[in-house]
């Protein structure tokens, strides 16, 4: 028993290391020199340089994609948000017989592959002019955050103590009053969880940003990726830089995903 | 009072299933559309040739590639993430204390926050044949460069597994959240009965979270179908058409070869079809 488990353990050690170890090799490169980083036997010790983050925290179209990012990433959340929280509320407290068919609706929408939605768009964008612009985008990614922020906050309502709010109603709350001023407080936590993973959601999109953006609303993970084109050789030390900045935010949001993990799993009163 | 009771589902469900329909709806009508064109990117006037692309499709090789690519894709990172995820979350459960589970559980949620291009620069550079360090010990011992994404063999199944790095750790953090919810009298009686971790796992907590084990994969197959990132960075559809998915061959009909953005379309309204038919039954299946 105790042999097993230390195997086990062992095992899980293990694992750790390869989701860590390529992460950690990535962050470390980005502090490396081209002499250090194209060696046959990889170095571990080595001068480090800031060049490599300078280079792309210098440059323009870097800074650029940034503020578009997180322009793009918090509209379009925002947008969720005000649009997607009511609708979930309705679907979790107010069930009718269209509630199924709402929510295999929305949930029908993720079916749709990103290139059947991107191709039309990019046509449709082109001939009302607005195609490149961070407008069109956030119009784009709404489809998204509406649909995830209601399939994420219909549990996060539901977890919500009936008797609150029959409390709430009692002491004379209309039931707009009882979902501002009770039920939205009450799941904010939770509601919070799900606003993270759909900021990560948008944040982390490549294939509709590609191809409905070629130079002013172009986002970060575009720009990242094109690192990879400048010059002969491709520049892994500036790539590594730019790998490392990309995914510092979604990273960030660890822990407080993981609670919204925890809290969407753990004991579900039925 | 009533009146309010009875006008808040109105007001908060019509508008943003108003605005969901139209976002959907849109450009789903407008890709049939283009799709019974002849547009080019490069020229913007097109005329209607009924199904002329969808006839051409089915006499495409690549087109027919890219299928048998797809579907490949799908079975191995779907089957991959659900062998690692229940694995893995079932040790976690059986060899993991308290705290180390909880440190475990944040780790393993990294690699599905990350950037798909980010994992797959990652991994790239660490696949590199001269410089990885993935591919170091086989240099240090062979002598010979290791180049796994130029192998048509090798290609998908390299890409894959960054794939299942993202998702297969993820799924098992899950796979445990869903063990340590199940009621313990049951696994508890059967330890008592000197039943062996497996059998327990086996007989009884596992097909107790059939349900929830189903609906995980029916969530993989869908995240699946999002393959081009990983595979635009890493192959480009490379070596030859080994890599190329068919959102990939789309891309690549659409914007980097042709220009063809009809045909790309009617790629991609085929892959729609099949998609909203395939897990609209699955779906159903599910529920019953």
């Amino acid at each position: 028993m105790t042999a097993s488990r230390i195997f086990g353990r062992a095992f899980l050690f293990l694992m750790a290391g390869v989701v860590l170890f390529p992460v950690l090799w990535t962050l470390l490169s980005a502090f490396k020199q081209n002499v250090d980083l194209l060696t046959p036997t990889p170095k571990l010790f080595f001068t480090p340089t800031l060049d490599n983050i300078a280079y792309v925290l210098g440059r323009p179209s870097v800074l650029q994609a940034l503020i578009n990012s997180l322009i793009i990433c918090s509209v379009s959340v925002l947008i969720g948000i005000v649009l997607g929280l009511p609708a979930a509320y309705a679907v979790a407290r107010y069930p009718n017989r269209w509630t199924d068919e709402i929510q295999f609706f929305v949930l029908s929408l993720r079916f749709l592959p990103p290139v059947a939605v991107a191709i039309p768009l990019m046509v449709i964008w082109l001939n009302l002019g607005l195609y490149d612009t961070k407008l069109a985008l956030i119009v784009t990614y709404s489809l998204l955050t509406i649909s995830i922020t209601i399939w994420l906050a219909i549990p996060g309502f539901q977890r919500v103590p009936k008797e609150i709010e029959e409390a709430a109603r009692v002491d004379g709350y209309g039931p707009y009053a009882v979902f501002f001023r009770v039920a939205l407080p009450v799941a904010l936590r939770a509601l919070l969880g799900a606003l993270a993973f759909s900021f990560v959601l948008i944040w982390n999109e490549f294939l509709m940003a590609l191809m409905l953006s070629t130079s002013n609303a172009k986002t970060l993970p575009i720009v990242a990726s094109e690192m990879s084109q400048l010059g002969m050789n491709v520049p892994w030390g500036i790539l590594n830089a730019a790998v490392v900045l990309l995914s510092l935010p979604p990273l960030l949001l660890l822990g407080l995903l993981s609670s919204f993990m925890n809290s969407m799993f753990s004991n579900k009163p039925r | 009072m009533m009146q309010h009771r009875q006008s808040l589902p109105f007001v908060f469900l019509l508008p943003t299933m108003a605005i969901l329909l139209v976002l959907a709806l849109v450009p789903t009508i407008y890709a049939i559309i283009i799709s019974l064109q002849d547009r080019t990117l490069s020229a913007p006037d097109a005329g209607y040739i009924g199904f002329q692309n969808y006839i051409d499709l089915f006499g495409d090789r690549r087109f027919v590639n890219a299928l048998w690519v797809s579907l490949k894709w799908e079975v191995i990172t779907v089957s991959s993430t659900m062998i690692m995820a229940i694995g893995l979350g079932v040790l976690m459960f059986e060899a993991a204390g308290p705290r180390l589970r909880t440190s475990l559980c944040l780790i393993f949620l990294i690699p599905v926050l990350l950037p798909r291009v980010c994992a797959a620069f990652v991994w790239k550079f660490a696949f590199h044949p001269l410089y990885g360090v993935v591919t170091y010990p086989y240099r240090a011992l062979t002598g010979q460069p290791l180049d796994l994404l130029s192998s048509p063999t090798e290609a998908l199944f390299a890409v894959a597994f960054v794939d299942l790095w993202q998702w297969g750790f993820f799924f098992a953090v899950i796979v445990l959240k869903l063990l340590e919810a199940l009621p313990p009298q049951p696994m508890e009686a059967a330890r008592l009965d000197n039943a062996r971790p497996w059998e327990i796992h086996a007989y009884i907590s596992l097909p107790m979270l059939r349900a929830p084990l189903i609906s995980l994969m029916f969530v993989k197959m869908i995240e699946s179908l999002r393959s081009f990132d990983l595979i635009f960075v890493m192959t480009r559809g490379g070596p030859g058409t080994s890599t190329e998915t068919l959102d990939m061959y789309a891309f690549s009909q659409g914007f980097i070869e042709a220009g063809k953005i009809s045909y790309a379309s009617s790629m991609a309204v085929v892959m729609m079809l099949v998609t909203i038919v395939v897990f609209t039954i699955l779906w159903k299946r599910l529920k019953a």
